[in-house]
C-alpha cells in the first residue's frame, strides 16, 4: 500500500530522517515508535506531502507521490495541534474537504452526519471548535480527516494532549474506528505502551533510522536492538562478556544462556523482562541466581522489586498481585531471594 | 495601593492641558454668537453654516474618499507585505521588517516632502488622486506592523490542514487564512481611515487646488481670520475619530476572540 524506499530528510546538516525502507499494507493500523526528535513527525509529514524528501521514493498505491502536493495525494493527516478551523462551526470543519472535492450537497450532508455519529458528536456540529473540550476536538479534527475517506489516514501523536483516562479510552475508540473503516492508520506516538495495545506492526525510530519493524510481539519480545530493547519497557540490561553459551556479567557472576551466534569474548548485555523473572515455584532447568532485596515497589495490580545479584548488577522483578497472593509474603528490603529464568527468555544483545 | 498625591495631581493636569482646549473648540461650535473668546448662548447656526458651505462639504467628500480608498489600499497591500515578510525564507524578513519601520519614524513632513519632490520630478500634477498614493504609502506601514504579528502567532498547521484536505493554496489563503486575520484587519482598517481623515501633513504637501481635503481646507480657512464655522467642523471630526476608535476596539469582542488593536486596547 504505501512503500518509503531509502526515503531522507536533511535541514543543513541536520539529518532527521535516514534513508529509511518501511513497507505498510492496506487496512493496518501501523504504528511509528521513538523518543522525542527521532524523525516521526518529519517522516509523517513527507507521507503527507508537507516535506520534500532529500532523496528516496515514496509509492502510494504503487503510484510514485514523492513530490507530489498534499492536495493531490489520497492521503489524509490528524495533525497534533489538531489544526481545526476556529472561524467555522464543527459541521463545517468536517464538511471542509468533501466541499473543496465538489461533492453533491445531498451526499455531503449523509457523510458529514454520519461521521459526526461515529466520533460521537452528533450533537455538538454547529458548535465551534473554540468552545469544545480537548477530546471533543480531537474527534473533530479525526471526522474532519476520516470524512474524506482516503486511503491513508496519517495521525501525529493525536492523543498527547489527552489526559490518561480519556487517553485509554479514545486509544479503544480509535482502533475500533480503525477496523469499522478499513483504512489504513500510520500513528506516531512515542509512547510504547499505546503502540504495543494498538498497533498491527510498529516501526521503532532511533535517531532518524527503523531500529526494527515488527509486530507488537516481534519488537516487545525479541527486540533486534539494544536501544529497542531498553525504549521497551523495562529490560534489565546487564553488561558482560559473552563466550561458548554463557555470559559473564560485570560483576562476575555467569549465566548459561544457550549457544549464540556471537563471537567468544564479544562484549554484550544480557536482557530478561522483569515478568520474566520467578522468585518461587522453579521449574527444572532454570537459570538460578541469589540475590538481595533492595527496594519494593507496591503499585496496584503489581510489586516491582529492585534486587541486586552481585553488587552493581540490579535488576527489576514484576510479581502479579493475584488473588492467591498474601500480602506477608512480600518480600522486604534486605532479605534474600532466589531468582530463576528460563533460558528461552534471555535476550542476548551487542 | 494608595497613589501618590503628586502623581495624582499631575496625572489630573495632563489631562486638563490635553482636553480643555478640545472641550473649548466643542463649547464654542455651539455658540449663539461669532465670538470666539465669550459664550453667549447656545445654537446650530455654525452647524447649519458648515452644512450650507459647499466648498467644505466638497473638501468633506473628497476627505471621506481618500481615507476610504486609502483605508482599502493600504489594506490589500499590508496584509500581502505581512504574510510575506512572515514566511520570507532568510535574512529577508528581517531586514524587510526593519525598513517597514522607518516610515513610522521618519518625521511627517519628510516624508510629505518626499512625495512632493517625487511627483513633481515625475510629472505627475497633483490631484486626489497623488493624495490617495501618498496617503496609501504611508499606511502600508501600520498596517504591517499590527498584522505581522498576528500572521506570526498563526498556526502553519491549520493552513497546511486546509492544503490537505484538497484546498489550493489561494483557497487556503482565502478560506482559513484570512478569515483567521479578519479582526486584525477589520481594525486596522478603522484606524487607518481615522489615521488619514485627520492627516494633515502628506495631504497638504500632496493636494492639488481644488478639491482640498478637509484638513487642509481648514488650514487654508483660518488664515483668512476664524469662523466659528471650523469649530463645527473641528467638533464633528472629533465626534467621527472617537466613533471609529470606538469601533477598532469593538471589533474583537464582536468576533469573541482577541487580535484586535492591542496596542491601543493595550491586551
Ligand atoms: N523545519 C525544520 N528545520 C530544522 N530542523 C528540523 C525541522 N523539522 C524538524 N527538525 C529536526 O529534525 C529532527 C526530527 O524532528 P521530528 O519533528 O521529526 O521529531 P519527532 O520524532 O516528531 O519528535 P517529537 O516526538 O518531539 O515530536 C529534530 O531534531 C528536529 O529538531
Ligand atoms: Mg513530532
Amino acid at each position: 500500500m504505501i512503500r518509503l524506499s531509502n526515503l531522507s530528510k536533511s535541514f543543513g546538516e541536520m539529518h532527521a530522517v535516514r534513508s529509511l525502507d518501511l513497507d505498510i499494507e492496506a487496512g493496518q493500523f501501523f504504528s511509528l515508535l521513538g523518543p522525542s526528535g527521532c524523525g516521526k513527525t518529519t517522516t509523517l509529514r513527507m507521507i503527507g506531502g508537507f516535506e520534500k524528501p532529500s532523496a528516496g521514493v515514496i509509492l502510494l498505491g504503487g503510484k510514485d507521490v514523492t513530490y507530489e502536493p498534499p492536495n493531490k495525494r489520497d492521503v489524509n493527516t490528524v495533525f497534533q495541534s489538531y489544526a481545526l478551523f476556529d472561524h467555522l462551526s464543527v459541521w463545517d470543519n468536517v464538511a471542509f474537504g468533501l466541499r473543496r472535492k465538489g461533492v453533491a450537497k445531498a451526499e455531503i450532508t449523509q457523510r458529514v452526519g454520519a461521521t459526526l455519529e461515529m466520533v460521537q458528536l452528533g450533537e455538538l456540529g454547529t458548535r465551534k471548535p473554540r468552545t469544545l473540550s480537548g477530546g471533543q476536538r480531537q474527534r473533530v479534527a479525526l471526522a474532519r480527516a476520516l470524512v474524506n475517506r482516503p486511503r491513508v489516514l496519517l495521525l501525529d501523536e493525536p492523543l498527547a494532549a489527552l489526559d490518561l483516562k480519556l487517553r485509554r479510552q479514545m486509544q479503544i475508540e480509535l482502533k475500533q474506528i480503525q477496523r469499522e473503516v478499513g483504512i489504513t492508520f500510520i500513528f506516531v506516538t512515542h509512547d510504547q505502551d499505546e503502540a504495543l495495545t494498538m498497533s498491527d506492526r510498529v516501526a521503532v525510530m532511533n535517531n532518524g533510522v527503523v531500529e526494527q519493524c515488527g509486530t507488537p510481539e516481534d519488537v516487545y519480545e525479541r527486540p533486534a536492538t539494544r536501544f529497542v530493547a531498553s525504549f521497551m519497557g523495562t529490560s534489565n540490561l546487564m553488561p558482560g562478556v559473552y563466550a561458548d553459551g554463557a555470559v559473564t556479567l560485570d560483576g562476575g557472576l555467569t549465566v548459561n544462556v544457550g549457544q549464540r551466534s556471537f563471537a567468544d569474548g564479544t562484549a554484550v548485555s544480557l536482557s530478561v523482562r522483569p515478568e520474566k523473572i520467578w522468585l518461587s515455584d522453579f521449574e527444572d532447568g532454570m537459570t538460578r541466581v541469589r540475590g538481595t532485596v533492595r527496594e519494593t515497589v507496591y503499585s496496584g495490580p503489581t510489586t516491582t522489586y529492585l534486587i541486586d545479584l552481585v553488587p552493581g548488577v540490579r535488576v527489576a522483578v514484576l510479581e502479579q498481585n493475584t488473588a492467591r497472593s498474601r500480602n506477608e509474603d512480600r518480600w522486604a528490603g534486605g532479605e534474600t531471594v532466589d531468582l530463576g529464568w528460563r533460558t528461552a527468555d534471555c535476550l542476548v544483545l551487542s | 495601593m494608595r497613589k501618590p498625591r503628586t502623581a495624582f495631581a499631575f496625572t489630573v493636569l495632563f489631562f486638563v492641558l490635553l482636553y480643555l482646549p478640545v472641550a473649548v473648540v466643542v463649547l464654542f461650535s455651539f455658540n449663539s454668537q461669532k465670538s470666539l473668546t465669550v459664550y453667549e448662548g447656545f445654537s446650530l447656526r455654525w452647524y447649519e453654516a458648515f452644512f450650507a458651505d459647499e466648498a467644505l462639504i466638497e473638501s468633506l467628500g473628497m476627505s471621506l474618499r481618500v481615507s476610504l480608498v486609502a483605508m482599502v489600499g493600504s489594506l490589500v497591500l499590508g496584509v500581502a507585505l505581512a504574510l510575506g515578510l512572515v514566511r520570507a525564507r532568510g535574512k529577508l524578513g528581517l531586514y524587510a521588517g526593519f525598513i517597514m519601520l522607518v516610515p513610522l519614524i521618519t518625521p511627517e513632513i519628510v516624508t510629505g516632502v518626499a512625495s512632493l519632490l517625487l511627483f513633481k520630478g515625475l510629472g505627475i500634477p497633483l490631484s486626489t488622486m497623488t493624495v490617495m498614493i501618498a496617503e496609501i504609502t504611508f499606511s502600508i506601514s501600520y498596517v504591517t506592523v499590527i498584522l505581522r504579528s498576528r500572521v506570526a502567532a498563526l498556526n502553519r498547521e491549520v493552513e497546511e490542514a486546509a492544503i490537505d484536505l484538497g484546498a489550493t493554496r489561494w483557497q487556503a489563503l482565502l478560506l482559513v487564512t484570512l478569515p483567521a486575520l479578519l479582526p486584525s484587519i477589520l481594525a486596522s482598517g478603522v484606524l487607518i481611515f481615522a489615521l488619514v481623515f485627520d492627516d494633515f501633513v502628506l495631504a497638504f504637501f500632496t493636494t492639488g487646488v481644488t478639491p482640498q481635503p478637509l484638513s487642509v481646507r481648514i488650514y487654508s480657512a483660518i488664515r483668512f481670520g476664524i469662523q466659528p464655522t471650523i469649530n463645527a467642523v473641528g467638533t464633528l471630526m472629533l465626534l467621527g475619530s472617537i466613533a471609529l476608535i470606538g469601533l477598532a476596539l469593538l471589533i474583537p469582542r464582536f468576533f469573541g476572540r482577541r487580535g484586535g488593536l492591542s496596542i491601543l486596547s493595550g491586551e
